[in-house]
């Protein structure tokens, strides 16, 4: 079984964006709502300043904190055989504890049904322009117009409320042997995504050949999201 | 609310940890990462869980993006009629794989609720900002025929001319729409967006090297880069190829970044040059000094004295006859006129940018030349005394024989298209004479030279417009067609705007949104996304090659959507004909299916027809020009771009298409124009040059020579000069009513999610008193803003930087914070930009034109 990770070359980064807008797209996720983010930082005073950024994501770490905690049995937040952190919608209570201990902020709660812009059933100008609601059916979208089926073959196409969701890796999209999207999308080549158990792949490749850091990686959560080189020249 | 908070915080805490791990930036050895253990009991096989789904069975189909103006080949993945993702075509050579951020956003864009559902009519006669425009819904044959009628009445007074076509964003279809109709109809106005674009950019390499455009560049072979007053990761063109190319060229040249902000580009670059507004020439020239002074100019391109002996040292006179120039002309005369002076010292008053980096990036671009990229954006060029500042900048590619060389800078491969047929078969004697009358624009008016291509008065000036309704100055404006534009947002001092469109008693806007221009309107009528929804197609320049892609209707129209360009051209006709004037609908006949010769019988049969036409040279074998080769239309339609071939170098040089043929220090082009102007008005160069707002007399004219910047107001009263620059999620004006636009402002270094920042050095701030997350008013000489204040390292003391995008009273729920109340979200610049001009290229200034002060609210 892989054992799956990302590397994300911080050189090749141009801060862009696009993983985490591609994420948006491919997983249907609510505003608010981040499964792929980023952390930017400015440093120095002027003119010596520096401006880094960093994508981020779960980090589907080796020792998850969020699954350590997840108190139902069997455990709505689990560990998958090739490394992945997931979540299961069916046995998820909505305690959030798996929120609470996630030191990366990876995981979101839906207070209410998600998507509440698109729920909404009134027009800008009666008569000339549409309802969210009205688009979204005039397509035969689902609460989206522009909706994306595939995410539901593995988790909810949109997560129930009361409940929390994540970032799976794109595992409905592994399963068919594609790459996750935020990858597929980053115009600057800077995500790689493989198996760290193959010592051919790109990734293992990469870490052997760099210097490499992850977050957090003094609490023992073991991530496996590794990043290399450094976003200034 | 309260999870919210809690989320916030737990965010804030990570943060300051990973700052701090950040900023030790200790990273671990290359060794391979320990394999994770499993927790025994917590595992399960997710794919052995139950058995795989298939994904939607969806269709890759080709289009392009018009969202800024890199002009991006995509493809649209289609399931079940619904458009849900976007990619790049990867057969397009201009940008391969690669796509960019924004292009994304074009999905809330096209699935917008806030879009024009119908045609709607006004019928509120007052017209204004807080005027209810009490739009009502009407059919596309009653919008036609009261265009119709409109158009009758203006042919029955012989004054055609008082139509006029306003044109925003645009396909390559815009020739019928913008450059047909028009003049069919017998009115010379068809007036573009272009100069609140980048014309005085086009200004620099027009008056150096004889070329009216925008540059490509060869990233691929080239050893250094000075990026200058653009941002080409976030903005400019090509932003999808130089995302992907960027770290490549790290490792292989350096880079220099110029802009008076921490820019993308800037925060990924060897060197950041943050130069004072406006004082951009003095940096430039000082270089060129360097340049000659160290001998570092290229032998080959430039040539050398005939014996050998480098005579340029600071403040003497060179003799003319000692220099033998191979590809350039008049070297000597701008040394002598300029640069002899202009040492790396005197810049460095006047920049704020040391001597000693002065000359070292002057010496590196030295040691890389010829292979060396000097980037000319539109932040130097579009200002009140840009246009030799322009030339300055774009000037250093000469001496350093990058023009038209490898690893330099290049241009664009025309595209092998058909013009429509030509209208003097279908004017008459009222359309001849109506086409007789002078623009609207005030072109070629004394103080607005517009030598686009070295004529006086071929350039636009979009703003003047406005000015002209007001002032029925050449003449009162009855019936306006504007589509894709939105100028009483997107202009400076857009107020004037409102009373022009509000004085224009007829006016009909084709537009996605009700946008502010919208307000003023007569009719609006729903148009098409050109993305999704329409024929189109549009070419571009990057990596070497020229692409051409071509849109189609990919999903229904999401509401009853018509593309102007086409589409509504036909309805028009079609009405004028019933009318008795079948001028129009003829003309529209005319342009028949290459393949069938059928005659279109609908405005969407005229669309493909049209591209058909136009493109023919591409998809028909027996008309093959050179590029990709086609089987024929529908073998193009699949692949849904066509390429040039790649660049070939160093054919320009033996003649640039100048007066003199070369690449002029001392520009002949620059003088013949300029002399010609002076010439229209009975007067002398100097005396234009001072009615444009440029001090320089003399021979200066005709080189690129520095000028103090003309910044409006006083540096007492208005303490910093504003910074205006480009959003990395603008598609243009467009995508401020999508809330992605929003959930990643903060990809735009120093901005803030769901806010619109105007940044300012933190030191300036504890001088004036303000603190960081205050809500503020910008107030300029000519208006004011407001939005929330933000202290950042990344803006240069003296200045405060913001970008443009967001401001907007109209065009959505989301674009407007209350749109019913006509309540802005955030702040638009154009409302503290003054309407001023750089003159000689009639483009709108829209850098280091004012000085704002700053009160908090």
């Amino acid at each position: 079984m892989a054992n799956y990770a990302v590397v994300i070359d911080l050189h090749r980064c141009t801060g862009c964006g696009s993983c985490a807008l591609g994420c948006k797209i491919e997983n249907n996720v609510p505003e608010g709502i981040f499964w792929c983010d980023h952390i930017h930082q400015t440093t120095g005073v002027f003119p010596e300043v520096k401006y880094t950024f960093i994508p981020t994501m779960c980090n589907h770490c080796a020792n998850a904190p969020c699954v350590e905690v997840c108190p139902v049995n069997p455990k709505a937040m689990f560990k998958a055989a090739n490394g992945l952190t997931l979540h299961d919608v069916d046995l998820c209570i909505g305690c959030r504890l798996c929120e609470e201990a996630c030191p990366y902020g990876a995981i979101f709660y839906n207070e209410e049904e998600p998507h509440k812009f698109w729920r909404d059933d009134q027009p800008l100008i009666r008569n000339l322009t549409a309802s969210p609601r009205e688009v979204t059916e005039r397509v035969k979208g689902k609460v989206l117009p522009y909706y994306n089926p595939d995410r539901d073959t593995t988790y909810p196409g949109i997560r129930p409320k009361n409940k929390v969701e994540k970032c799976s890796l794109c595992d409905h999209r592994l399963s068919h042997g594609l790459e996750p999207y935020c990858n597929e999308v980053c115009p600057s080549a800077a995500r790689f995504f493989g198996d760290l158990d193959d010592a051919n792949s790109k990734v293992s490749q990469l870490l052997r050949k760099y210097p490499h850091f992850r977050l957090g990686e003094e609490l023992g959560t073991e991530p496996k999201v590794y990043y290399i080189r450094q976003y200034n020249p | 609310m309260a999870e919210k908070e809690k989320r916030g915080l737990k965010r804030r805490t990570f943060l300051k940890m990973t700052g701090a791990a950040l900023a030790a930036a200790v990273l671990s050895s290359g060794c391979s990462p320990r394999t994770p253990e499993e927790t025994e009991g917590d595992v399960t096989d997710v794919i052995t869980k139950e058995a795989v789904r298939p994904l939607a069975q969806g269709e890759w189909i080709p289009s392009g993006c018009a969202g800024c103006v890199s002009w991006c080949a995509k493809e649209v993945y289609v399931v079940e009629g619904r458009a849900i993702k976007i990619r790049s075509n990867a057969r397009s050579l201009v940008h391969r794989g690669n796509s960019c951020p924004k292009t994304h956003l074009a999905l809330q864009q096209v699935y917008d609720p806030d879009r024009v559902k119908v045609p709607m009519k006004r019928t509120n006669p007052r017209k204004g900002r807080h005027e209810d425009p009490g739009f009502v819904p009407i059919s596309w044959d009653e919008a036609a025929e009261m265009i119709a009628e409109k158009l009758m009445e203006l042919r029955e007074h012989k004054e055609t001319h008082k139509f006029v076509l306003m044109r925003g964003r645009y396909t390559q279809l815009n020739q019928l729409l913008y450059g047909r109709m028009p003049a069919i109809l017998g009115s010379p106005n068809n007036i573009s967006h272009s100069s609140i674009c980048a014309e005085a950019e086009k200004f620099g390499s027009m008056y150096t090297e004889g070329y009216w455009d925008y540059r490509d560049y060869d990233v691929e072979n080239t050893k250094y880069v000075l990026v200058w007053g653009c941002d080409p990761l976030s903005s400019n063109r090509q932003v999808s190829h130089y995302l992907n190319a960027w770290g490549d060229l790290l490792e292989r040249a350096e880079v220099a970044v110029v802009d008076p902000r921490l820019s993308a580009t800037a925060s990924k670059a060897n060197h950041w040059l943050p130069v004072k507004p406006g004082e951009d020439a003095a940096l430039a020239l000082a270089l060129a000094h360097v340049i000659l002074v160290d001998g570092l100019w290229s032998r080959e391109f430039v040539g050398d004295f005939s014996d050998g002996v480098n005579r340029f040292a600071a403040g003497e006179t060179v003799p003319e006859g000692l220099f033998e120039e191979n590809y350039t002309y008049g070297l000597i005369a701008w040394w002598n006129l300029e640069l002899k002076d202009c040492t790396p010292e005197w810049a460095a008053e006047r920049t704020g940018i040391a001597a000693n980096k002065i000359r070292l990036v002057a010496r590196r671009m030295g040691e890389m030349a010829p292979h060396v990229i000097v980037w000319l954006g539109g932040g130097p060029a579009m200002q009140v005394r840009g246009a030799y500042t322009a030339m300055a900048v774009h000037a250093l590619n000469g001496l350093l024989g990058s023009a038209d060389n490898t690893g330099g800078t290049i241009r664009g491969a025309s595209v092998p298209s058909k013009s429509f047929p030509a209208v003097d078969d279908y004017l008459d004697e009222i359309t001849s004479a109506g086409r007789k009358h002078k623009k609207i624009d005030q072109r070629g008016y004394k103080e607005f030279p517009a030598l686009a291509n070295a004529n006086p008065g071929s350039g636009v000036v979009t703003n003047r417009v406005a000015d002209a309704i007001l002032a029925e100055d050449p003449y009162d404006v009855k019936v306006v067609f504007a589509y894709w534009n939105n100028f009483n947002f997107s202009c400076p001092e857009p107020e004037r705007w409102d009373k022009a469109m509000a004085k224009v008693p007829f006016f009909v806007h084709a537009v996605t949104h009700a946008s502010e221009m919208s307000m003023f309107a007569d009719l609006v009528l729903p148009s098409t996304h050109h993305m999704f929804e329409q024929w189109g197609y549009l070419n571009q320049k990057g990596n070497g090659y020229t692409h051409c892609w071509l849109a189609r209707p990919l999903i229904e129209p999401v509401w009853d959507c018509k593309d102007p360009e086409t589409e509504v051209v036909w309805l028009i006709a079609e009405k004028l004909a019933a009318k008795g004037f079948t001028n129009l609908l003829d003309y529209c006949k005319s342009i028949k299916d290459p393949e069938t010769g059928a005659e279109p019988q609908t405005g969407l049969e005229l669309a493909e027809f049209a591209c058909k036409y136009r493109l023919q040279p591409i998809w028909d074998p027996a008309e093959y020009v050179r590029g990709d080769r086609f089987n024929g239309w529908e073998d193009f339609k699949a692949a849904g771009v066509w390429n040039s071939p790649k660049y070939t170098f160093k054919t320009k040089w033996d003649d640039f298409g100048t007066a003199s043929g070369k690449f002029e220090f001392y520009s002949l082009t620059l003088q013949k124009a300029l002399e010609a102007h002076a010439a229209n008005h009975n007067t002398t160069v100097d005396d234009i040059l001072a009615i444009c707002k440029y001090l320089a007399t003399g021979e200066k004219a005709f080189v690129p020579h520095y000028e103090p910047p003309y910044i409006w107001g006083e540096e007492e009263e208005y303490p910093l000069v504003l910074v205006d620059y480009k959003s990395r999620m603008n598609r243009e004006g467009r995508s401020a009513n999508c809330n992605w636009y929003y959930e990643f402002k903060d990809t735009d270094p120093g901005d803030e999610r769901w806010d619109d920042v105007a940044k300012i050095n933190p030191r300036d701030a504890a001088k004036l008193g303000l603190a960081g997350g205050e809500r503020v008013r910008l107030i300029s000489p000519t208006g004011a803003l407001e939005c929330t204040l933000k202290l950042w390292e990344g803006v240069p003391p003296g200045t405060v930087s913001k970008t443009f995008g967001q401001g907007h009273w109209a065009y959505g729920r989301i674009a407007a914070l209350n749109f019913h109340q006509r309540i802005p979200r955030g702040g638009n610049n154009n409302d503290v930009l003054p309407a001023d001009y750089e003159r000689l290229s009639g483009s709108s200034a829209f850098y280091a034109l004012t000085r704002v002060r700053i009160e908090t609210i």
